[in-house]
């Protein structure tokens, strides 16, 4: 199984975890509560067609396009919806950009507050209680988990998106990549590149 | 439940980041259900998303460390539906040990055929504030030493430093009153930017910052 390793932290078996999920399930939808193809609906979207790649085209399109960038900066969830991406956790995003003198990264110390439009939903670390706990008190340590080293000389600027406003991270575009069409550049943008714990590169 | 274990920021010894190869967005199929009934239900079970924070926070903190991220959407999902009157917990119980009990419809679901439009649509927290700033871009604000027992999203860890505004948000659905109430009675949001410095001590280093986003209730003029 791929779940990861605090997964022997937990004392219910599975089964359990399935038949109480499937009583739950079971007394809200003959309740009246829900509808179950309004869960597979709900889980369709954010499973198989909203996620990073949207993300990716955003940051790859404010690359390419000043005039499209200047917008993401002033108000990135009009800028997105553009693009069309836009909706639950997106309301109001804010385009944090990295530059030689800043490296931006995004964390929610309270629960798991993530940018779904563009960045669909959180990977487990990003949820983790190592990252919400270390990211705000030690954010070098944390980006060299990543592979990500900051010159000492260089601000780290960590964003605690505990409000209702949501971030996303515009990477430094790699060198190299001048005559690169947005699609090609949306290749090179990671996810962890707009939460800040990776960079884009042409590697 | 303000000062618990999910107030998470700065705390110590929970270790190396964990990773897991091909990041699946749910690992089981109960883990969709869980994510499911979350998002189809939060309308007739008639909570908000700050009183859904609420009840997580309410968790035990030796059992909500315990917990993987979907369990506590379960347990707190179980909590609500028992706690709005939607299902009994002896009904779940039984239910679960494979018996089945006589259920009657009592209210109409979300529309399946609006869950697109829905997620699509959003819904802001901005709300219409027709009272003046009190703090400017630019101004040293203090984080309150404030602990309220009720539902807040002021961080543990900025409470009693220094900071500075970078930003007016606006007014915003205040989490504190609709998590108690669902009075979404709006209250100024801004950005605060701390330096590492203050918040953690003279080992931090001296260029690196966090910004929090905070509510005017939180915030107090400095000197």
């Amino acid at each position: 199984m791929p779940h990861d390793h605090h997964d022997h932290d937990h004392t219910e078996p599975p089964s359990d975890l399935s038949l109480r999920v499937k009583a739950l399930e079971t007394a809200l939808t003959r309740k009246g509560y829900v509808d179950p193809a309004a869960i597979d609906a709900v889980v369709d979207i954010f499973e198989n067609k909203v996620g990073p790649r949207n993300g990716a085209k955003v940051v790859a399109k404010a690359w390419s396009d000043p005039d499209f960038k200047a917008r993401l900066l002033e108000d990135a969830s009009a800028a997105c919806a553009e693009l069309g991406f836009a909706g639950l956790q997106g309301e109001q995003l804010k385009a944090v950009e990295n530059t030689g003198d800043v490296h931006n990264m995004v964390v929610c110390t309270l629960c798991s507050c993530y940018p779904w439009p563009v960045l669909g939903l959180p990977p487990s670390w990003y949820k983790s209680h190592a990252y919400r706990s270390r990211s705000v008190i030690e954010p070098r340590e944390v980006l060299k988990e990543f592979g990500i080293e900051v010159p000492e000389d260089k601000e780290v600027r960590v964003w605690d998106s505990t409000a209702e406003l949501r971030y996303l991270v515009i990477p430094e575009r790699p060198a190299g990549t001048d005559g690169m069409s947005e699609d090609e550049l949306a290749d090179l943008v990671t996810r962890d590149s707009m939460i800040g714990t990776g960079v884009a590169s042409r590697a | 439940m303000t000062n618990s274990i999910h107030d998470l920021g700065g705390v110590h010894g929970f270790g190396a980041i964990p990773r897991e190869t091909g990041e699946p967005v749910f690992h089981a199929d109960w883990e969709r259900t869980v994510f499911g009934l979350m998002m189809a239900g939060m309308g007739t079970l008639q909570v908000n998303i700050d009183f859904v924070r609420s009840q997580m926070e309410a968790t035990p903190p030796t059992e909500y460390v315990r917990l993987s991220y979907y369990e506590l959407w379960l347990r707190t999902l179980e909590k609500m539906a028992v706690d709005k009157g939607a299902v009994s917990a002896n009904d779940l119980s039984t239910l679960a040990r494979g018996e089945d009990v006589a259920l009657d419809k009592t209210t109409d679901p979300f529309p399946p055929e609006g869950m697109a439009g829905f997620v699509a649509g959003g819904a802001s927290a901005l709300r219409p504030l027709d009272t003046p700033a009190k703090f400017k871009v630019g101004e040293r604000v203090r984080a309150k030493t404030d602990s309220p027992a009720t539902h807040t999203r002021l961080p543990r860890y900025v409470r009693g430093h220094l900071g500075e505004i970078v930003r007016d948000a606006g007014g915003q659905i205040y989490p504190d009153s609709n998590a108690v109430n669902g009075d979404d009675q709006p209250e100024r949001l801004y950005s605060v930017r701390f330096t590492a410095r203050e918040l953690w001590g003279e080992d931090a280093n001296p260029h690196d910052t966090v910004v929090v986003d905070l509510w005017e209730p939180y915030l107090e003029p400095t000197p």
